[in-house]
């Protein structure tokens, strides 16, 4: 609809003109493209005389165009030498603020020093983790610049000189190990050795800890086991371990390949399971007021405890809507909270 | 009527027969004056709680405006790709009232550059949305204009139209207005879906070389948990500061001190205060409920005890009704102190009784010296609690106990000669001198700062202690080492011996030696503690035994439970099993003999029935037979089979209402089960 629109003005304006260019950058990471506007862009040149359009794509998908024979250039990855002869051109400073005093030191050695030393750290850092894991230019670049404080901090303090490079690296070849540089994170490296380490997670209140166990406990343990896990009266049954039961008797492994449960997507459970385990699992007996109700409606706002269909529409507190625990509710999670509540998950648990 | 689609109520012209009370009778006369006394009387708490909970924020408000101050003006001038984002931890339900976010929108409003633009999950359901809402307050925001929606497209100066979604609009509102910051709140960032949240930090992150952006999220459960929800770009495109909102925990300590401050007219008792605390640790988390329990005891006291008349301000003996001196003299405190007046040997006694019982002027100034005194007196047991704590503080692996579990010791009579003060005082003796040196001092401090009789004396008391200490350490220097005196009662003082006699252990303990000042040193520690005990005592009393503390302490525990944690569930559930208890009729009265037992009977609403039998039934109810069961118990009364099938109807149809049960494709003719009992 727009397309026709654009081709006809093109051709308006066009007139008259020879050649004429159109270049789309990153144009396959369009959001929620309409599947036929790609085609359609590719061939406008079809209808517009002179026009040439240029796609650039960094994945081209199989047919993505609709069409055969359409003329490309394909631009490989920078090989080692370019990646770092590129990022050579812009090397950053060894020292920061003013030099110290005691090396006698102006503008313009400093600049000699740092081209010297920028490229020769940029090729120890692409053999030890930009070959395989930060080979395209952009990553290469942010880990070298994540690096390079650290590597020269020795210099800043007057350990090493300037070009004392091969010293350096044996002295600073922890940093060309560890992967943990490789990894983004949402919070920036501490600039300096803080005093001690911020929690980074919040304390649930104590009811929230066991409605999460018991949403976890509904989630992965299959429906029917529930009378032999959560009845009063089975208890004798859950306590009984290793003894073994009919089906694992003898030596021969099953047939089917059994995956723990606890590897596997939660499933679903309607809202009165999940209330009718928490009331087992508890260690006394609780007035289920709004309070609880209310709590499960705060999980559900947090994402720790997920609609899954079932009747009703996204309230979780719908009578006959089923839930599931979200994706943060991991084994560790629920372990770690039934640790903190001394709470014998393992005893639940269907294996 | 149903005929009729509306029509018009004429209501009759004569009133009906008995008149109604317009006016308040008896007791409920003074409810007026009461209402003055609670405006009074919860005007001071209110203004504590409100300052004390906008103050506790005030360190990690000052951390948050600092970090978002730098962002102006970019260290070294290199401007980051990344954009700089304040991760704040709030937890799960923070504080509304005084909230981080609010205080820091409070400040940036003032600046005229700088624009602040809160989002929650209700106006980002997707990108589009979000952006558009985005934009539309950060270009109002400044300029103070209603929002208005019509307005699809923008036209900027240059002439081109842009969609309202589009970013450019915002930068060339910042270009234009010279904008040096836009600041970003997402509230409740884990009910944002996780898609929407990733695709806009990265746009922003993309937009960022135009617009100086800067994110504020606030992360309730953990910074990991965030992370792992947004893509790969959107955790490359920022650039973290973690900041910690003060935990609730902080909060109701807060609330706490202010309900407790000396000018408190209506004190909560420990019944309801441990109820407010357990509450807010099991579910909520938040200081609001606690503040929220205060206010509603305040208000529960006010309207619905007629005494608390005598806590209005400057009350005089004429506004007060006498009925209201009939119902002093039935309470129970009154009962004891009158007892307590004849026991006594006075000889004035029996007339002092026979005044208070007779002459309401004797009554009225006998409240409100009581009253006084009795507010005097919780004051005075706050006070001991914060000597307490000094006190543990100081001793050798001690830790001081929460104060708001040493007042709700307190003030239900258990901590006055409890295990936790034997054994505070019995470290106190096993003290060396430098220890108790130190104790004695806070002490005294603590002591000293106390405005009342009990304590001065004390203070006094332990003043002349300290001095003797300080002589006592001066004169035992040997050499030129200062050394610590020990008491007698320090286990490492004795030695255990062991001797064998006929092939039998024997240990005996033997004191070692010890010199003429530790001697000295261990009987000025006893008195020292002697005189900690007395003043416990003498301050710690019993407000049970109180005279008149029904007024001054409110420790009704009902009221709130049934306002705040009702049981909706129950309450229906509980209605359908037993209707009779609500509708009280005859009818349904259940016979003698069964007792409590519910028994259906055709007389109850049939939707009552149908939940009677359904509770009989399995998880998924053949209707066919619930329609056979419903017509046996209904046929009792009702014969006509086309109006029980309308009865029954109209049940099962109350029952899918009421959420119990739903239509099923498992199988025809079937409804499956949905809410069991007792959950």
């Amino acid at each position: 609809m727009r397309l026709s629109a654009l081709a006809a003005q093109l051709q308006r304006l066009l007139r008259g003109i020879e050649k004429y260019m159109l270049v789309f950058d990153g144009i396959d990471r369009q959001r929620e493209p309409p599947p036929t506007l790609l085609p359609a862009l590719a061939r406008l040149g079809e209808h517009v005389p002179g026009l040439t359009t240029v796609l650039i794509v960094n994945y081209p998908g199989p047919r993505f165009l609709h069409a055969a024979g359409i003329p490309h250039i394909q631009f490989p990855p920078y090989s080692r030498n370019q990646s770092i002869h590129i990022l050579s051109r812009e090397p950053l400073d060894i020292f920061t603020g003013d030099f110290p005093a005691e090396l006698d030191y102006d503008d313009e050695t400093h600049a000699e020093d740092k081209s010297w030393l920028w490229p020769r750290f940029c090729a120890a850092v692409f053999d030890s983790l930009g070959q395989s894991c930060a080979r395209d230019y952009s990553s290469f670049r942010s880990v070298c610049h994540k690096l390079w404080p650290t590597f020269v901090s020795p210099i800043r303090k007057g350990d090493f000189g300037t070009r004392d490079f091969s010293r350096l690296l044996v002295a600073q070849r922890k940093l060309f190990q560890e992967e943990s540089v490789l990894l983004d994170s949402i919070l920036s490296p501490p600039t300096s050795v803080t005093t001690a380490r911020r929690a980074q997670a919040y304390n649930l209140p104590y009811y929230a800890k066991y409605i999460l166990i018991a949403a976890y406990l509904c989630s992965s343990n299959p429906a029917r086991l529930d009378q032999l896990y959560f009845s009063q009266t089975s208890e004798r049954k859950r306590r009984k371990k290793g003894g073994g039961t009919a089906r694992s008797g003898g030596g021969k492994p099953s047939q089917q390949r059994k995956l723990p449960r606890h590897l596997l997507a939660p499933s679903a459970f309607p809202l009165d399971r999940l209330l009718a385990v928490l009331h087992t699992i508890l260690p006394h007996d609780v007035r289920s007021t709004i309070d609880m109700y209310a709590q499960v409606a705060t999980l559900a706002s947090l994402r720790l405890l997920v609609r899954a269909g079932g009747f009703g529409g996204g309230d979780p507190l719908e009578a006959g809507g089923k839930g599931k625990v979200g994706p943060a509710v991991s084994w560790d999670f629920v372990k770690g909270l039934a640790g903190s509540l001394e709470f014998a998950l393992a005893d639940y648990l269907a294996e | 009527m149903e005929y009729e689609k509306c029509y018009v109520f004429e209501p009759d012209a004569t009133r009906p027969a008995k008149r109604r009370k317009t006016e308040p009778q008896g007791l409920q006369a003074s409810w007026r004056l009461r209402r003055e006394g609670y405006r009074a009387a919860w005007a001071g708490p209110q203004a504590r709680i409100e300052h004390a909970l906008s103050s506790v924020h005030d360190e990690s408000l000052d951390e948050v405006t600092r970090f978002l101050d730098e962002q102006v003006t970019p260290a070294n001038g290199i401007e980051s790709t990344r954009i700089p984002t304040g991760i704040v931890l709030t937890g799960p339900g923070g504080s509304s009232r005084g909230s981080l976010a609010n205080r820091v929108a409070d400040r940036l409003r003032s600046q005229p550059r700088r624009i602040y633009v809160p989002l929650d999950s209700t106006v980002t359901p997707n990108l589009k949305a979000a952006l558009k809402r985005f934009i539309q307050r950060a270009t109002s925001s400044t300029q103070g204009e209603d929002e208005d929606d019509e307005d699809a497209v923008a036209t900027t100066r240059k002439g081109r139209r842009l969609l309202n979604y589009d970013l450019q609009i915002l930068a060339d509102y910042v270009r234009e207005r010279k904008i040096e910051q836009v600041v970003l709140a997402l509230h409740d960032t884990e009910a944002i879906a996780s898609d929407v949240l990733s695709e806009l930090v990265e746009l922003l992150g993309s937009w960022r070389s135009r617009i100086p952006f800067v994110l504020l999220i606030n992360v309730a459960t953990s910074v990991d948990f965030l992370q792992q929800r947004l893509s790969r770009g959107a955790v490359q495109s920022l650039d973290g500061r973690l900041f910690d909102a003060v935990p609730s925990s902080t909060e109701v300590h807060q609330v706490f001190l202010a309900l407790t401050d000396p000018n408190t007219k209506l004190w909560i008792g420990p019944g309801l205060l441990a109820s407010a605390l357990e509450r807010q640790s099991d579910f909520i988390s938040s200081a609001d409920g606690v503040v929220e329990m205060a206010q509603y005891a305040y208000m529960s006291h006010f309207y619905a005890n007629a005494l608390s008349i005598f806590l209005a301000p400057e009350v005089k003996l004429k506004d007060v009704p006498s009925d209201h001196f009939d119902a002093l003299r039935n309470l129970k405190s009154f009962w004891g102190y009158a007892k307590y007046l004849i026991d006594s040997d006075r000889v004035e006694a029996p007339e002092r009784v026979r005044g208070l019982l007779d002459d309401n002027a004797q009554l009225f100034k006998e409240v409100q010296r009581c009253i006084t005194e009795g507010q005097a007196a919780l004051h005075r047991i706050t006070e001991t609690l914060h000597v307490i704590r000094t006190a543990q503080e100081l001793l050798p692996g001690g830790t001081a106990t929460l104060k708001t579990s040493l007042y709700i010791q307190a003030l239900s009579g258990k901590l006055a000669g409890s295990t936790l003060i034997r054994s505070m005082l019995l470290s106190a003796r096993k003290a060396p001198s430098d220890v108790v040196a130190r104790l004695i001092d806070a002490v005294r401090v603590a002591m000293a700062s106390i405005e009342d009789e009990p304590a001065s004396n004390a203070a006094a008391e332990v003043q002349v202690f300290q001095n003797e200490l300080i002589q006592l350490t001066a004169s035992s220097k040997r050499g030129a080492k200062q050394q610590t005196l020990r008491s007698e009662d320090d286990i490492g003082s004795s030695t255990v011996r062991t001797t064998v006699v006929a092939q039998k252990v024997q240990l005996s303990k033997q004191k070692s030696e010890l010199s003429k000042q530790d001697a000295a040193y261990t009987i000025l520690v006893r008195k020292f503690t002697d005189v900690l005990e007395a003043y416990f005592s003498a301050t710690l009393v019993d407000v049970q035994k109180l005279p008149f503390h029904e007024i001054f302490l409110f420790d009704l525990k009902s009221p709130h439970r049934e306002t705040f944690t009702p049981r909706p569930r129950h309450a229906i559930e509980r209605a359908l099993v037993t209707p009779h208890d609500y509708l009280g009729c005859e009818c349904c009265a259940p016979d003698k003999g069964q007792g409590d037992e519910a028994t259906l009977s055709a007389t109850q609403p049939a939707t009552a029935v149908l939940y009677q039998l359904y509770l009989e039934s399995g998880s998924l109810i053949n209707v066919s037979d619930l329609w056979q069961a419903f017509q046996a118990v209904m046929s009792e009364k009702k014969k006509d089979e086309e109006q029980l099938m309308a009865l029954f109807q109209r049940g099962v149809a109350e029952m899918r209402y009421l959420g119990f049960v739903k239509s099923t494709r498992k199988k025809a003719d079937h409804i499956a089960k949905v809410a069991w009992k007792g959950l």
